[in-house]
């Protein structure tokens, strides 16, 4: 028999790469704090990957060096070695590697991280982003698209909102660096997100708005904070929105067949 | 919408085009088979004993639930196998061809006129077993009126032979052919050719045949995609696929009685020298038909294409493809690589847009393989599961790389359905 291509591993090699262009960049100008904190997240991420290899035969995936280029890019800073350990463990054990490994969660385990992480050391301050890694994103964005390993319709909906939100006079420079980078490394997760067409508009819009709605409303609010907030609200609300397009779907196909 | 254009069908390489044009060659095999397939479960009576000669077209066996039904000889010659499995199950009926041989000429008298003439002949010709229903993919009962019927004349699978290089000067045959499958159901008769002229004229047997014009790419020219779009299949609303040369066959016998001797075959893949298009009969002999043209070393001949093929000797009765392809030698693996790569349960799949144009966007892809591999029968159901069968989801299987066998998890949910709800 042939094989295709697109197996599990393929897709998570595709999804590293097309965040090459936004680690890299993120790497140039963080240097060697930025470097060691993403070896950090990557030792422990891999730790745990191993242990549920050797404990429960779960095969080991690449997803697990997304997680730790989002942790290591996204995690508040000064938490110090224990918490940021502690915070990388319970997003990748219990967002992702309880329910099966990469594929069977729910929720991205970065998402899980940074939540965790987020209101658990409330005082920790977000990280800030220089400009040119923010433009990373967007080739980030188109390599996923082009490649079909992310949702060209959840980025598409999210940007429509954004500028709806920006043409209705809605100030966002101060988020929209941080929203982008959000955007490509937790919503897009093609696992994390809706699957179905409409779902994904629906998935990329929701997420959008959430993030004008805490840019607009939620004061004290970090850019950072506000976005990885939205992003798993949005996350959360993935299976529902799937679940509405199905019931739209077949409520069309009954229209048109009188039977499913 | 805009996703829905561009997000359907893939492009598959599988080998060489046909060379100088693609004219087909008639390429009679010297042995022939009458066969079930070992998970099929076909009883037989009055065979037709070894060393009997037959006619083309001649009944060498009877169907014992349905005796009207008959298989027919694919060509004149002599019986020179008969092999039963317990039970009278048929495994196969294999012929050594006899060149001089006869045609069988089948009663026509007048039988295009009713519904009952053309079922019977149908049946006593040998045509019944081209068709196939949907849901469960079997051979249809001889009394059954389908929801529909689907004629397919577009095959957007790789390397397939093309429909309408088969039906070049037929067209009037298979618009006989068509009007008089009209006549065995109540809903309509679709023909789904590709862009182009329409092979029949639009609106025969009183508007109920209609043609659709089903994209180039795979897999938007499969039957199970265009059925579930069209009319889907339900328990109570049998679906019939046809292949259109086969009901141009139907054509050809109501007028002369003679069943058309041969079908135009492709047969191509990575192991031979150049992609064949031969005219040969049913049940083909796939060595026969490759011999010469392969090139050295092992090889596996599949019937059917790359992507849904499946290791056979003889060529079925409703397949118009022989794949032949190198043989993979079992690669041995290390215990460390194993333990990276598999798993005590399934690697799930990732949701991507290749996925999504694997099913030519026809149902959401991943709602269906969640239901697939949960066993989630109801849901599955309401997705439109029942006008699928394996070969449909094949090019899912290739994409996703055939971890977790899609088509295996389909017929089992199919065979669950089939004994819990049609029973």
């Amino acid at each position: 028999m042939m094989r295709g291509l697109w197996d599990r591993e393929t897709v998570a090699l595709f999804l590293l790469l097309a965040l090459m262009p936004l680690a890299l960049t993120w790497l140039w100008f963080g240097g060697t704090q930025a470097a060691l904190q993403l070896v950090l997240a990557l030792v422990v991420s891999g730790l745990w990957h191993m242990i549920f290899m050797l404990a429960r035969a779960q095969p080991p995936s690449f997803a697990g060096a997304i997680t730790a280029l989002a942790v290591a890019m996204l995690a508040p800073e000064d938490l110090g070695l224990i918490r940021l350990i502690l915070g990388i463990s319970f997003g990748t054990v219990m967002g992702e590697l309880v329910f099966g490994g990469w594929g069977r969660n729910v929720v991205n385990p970065a998402t899980v991280t940074l939540a965790f992480l987020g209101f658990g050391f409330p005082t920790a301050p977000w990280p800030d982003f220089v400009l040119p890694v923010a433009w990373g994103a967007i080739p980030a964005a188109a390599i996923g698209a082009v490649t079909g390993v992310m949702s060209a319709r959840l980025l598409t909906g999210a940007g429509l909102v954004t500028l709806l939100a920006m043409a209705l006079g809605a100030d966002l420079d101060r988020v929209l660096p941080a929203a982008g980078i959000v955007l490509v490394l937790l919503v897009a997760d093609p696992v994390a997100s809706a699957s179905t067409a409409l779902g994904r508009w629906l998935n990329g819009a929701l997420y959008a708005a959430l993030v004008v709605m805490f840019t607009l409303e939620w004061q004290g609010a970090a850019p950072l904070q506000a976005a990885v907030s939205a992003a798993l609200l949005a996350s959360l609300a993935a299976p529902v929105l799937d679940e509405a397009a199905i019931a739209l779907w077949l409520a069309r196909r009954k229209g048109r067949h009188g039977r499913t | 919408m805009l996703g829905g254009r561009l997000g359907t069908g893939l492009h598959v390489a599988t080998g060489a085009q046909p060379r100088g044009g693609g004219e087909p060659v008639r390429r009679m095999t010297e042995e022939a088979a009458v066969f079930c397939r070992p998970e099929g479960d076909l009883r037989v009576d009055d065979v037709t004993p070894e060393d009997t000669l037959v006619a083309q077209g001649a009944p060498v066996a009877r169907l014992r639930e349905h005796p009207d039904i008959a298989l027919v000889a694919p060509m004149a010659g002599r019986v020179a196998r008969v092999v039963l499995r317990p039970g009278r199950r048929l495994a196969e009926i294999v012929l050594f061809r006899e060149a001089g041989g006869d045609r069988h000429r089948h009663d026509v008298g007048g039988s295009a006129a009713t519904e009952a003439g053309v079922r019977r002949l149908m049946q006593s010709a040998g045509l019944w077993p081209r068709l196939q229903r949907r849901p469960f993919g079997r051979l249809p009962p001889s009394d059954e009126r389908p929801a529909a019927i689907v004629a397919m004349a577009a095959d957007t699978r790789p390397m397939a032979p093309d429909p309408r290089m088969a039906l070049r000067g037929r067209e009037e045959d298979l618009a006989r052919g068509l009007s008089a499958l009209a006549g065995l159901t109540d809903g309509p008769v679709l023909l789904c050719q590709q862009a182009g002229p329409s092979l029949v004229e639009n609106g025969l047997a009183d508007g109920r045949v209609m043609i659709v014009t089903t994209g180039p790419r795979h897999p938007q020219g499969l039957a199970g995609l265009r059925i579930h779009d069209l009319c889907p299949a339900g328990i109570d609303a049998p679906v019939w696929e046809v292949h259109a040369e086969d009901a141009a066959d139907l054509g050809a016998l109501l007028v002369t009685g003679l069943l058309p001797e041969t079908r135009l075959v492709s047969v191509a893949g990575a192991a031979m020298n150049e992609t064949l298009l031969l005219r040969c009969q049913p049940g083909a002999d796939m060595r026969g038909l490759s011999h010469g043209h392969v090139r050295p070393g092992p090889h596996v001949l599949m019937a059917g294409s790359p992507l849904d093929g499946r290791e056979a000797r003889w060529l079925g009765p409703r397949e118009r493809q022989v794949t032949v392809n190198p043989q993979a030698r079992a690669a041995s693996r290390h215990w460390f690589q194993s333990a990276l790569t598999r798993s005590s349960t399934q690697v799930p799949v990732i949701p991507t847009a290749a996925l999504e144009q694997s099913v030519g966007g026809a149902f959401p892809a991943a709602a269906m393989i969640r239901a697939l591999a949960s066993g989630d029968d109801e849901t599955a159901m309401k997705l439109g599961v029942l006008s699928l069968l394996e070969d449909d989801l094949a090019l899912t299987d290739y994409v996703i790389g055939g971890a977790p066998r899609l088509s295996t998890l389909l017929r089992r949910m199919l065979d669950r359905i089939e004994t819990e709800y049609a029973a």
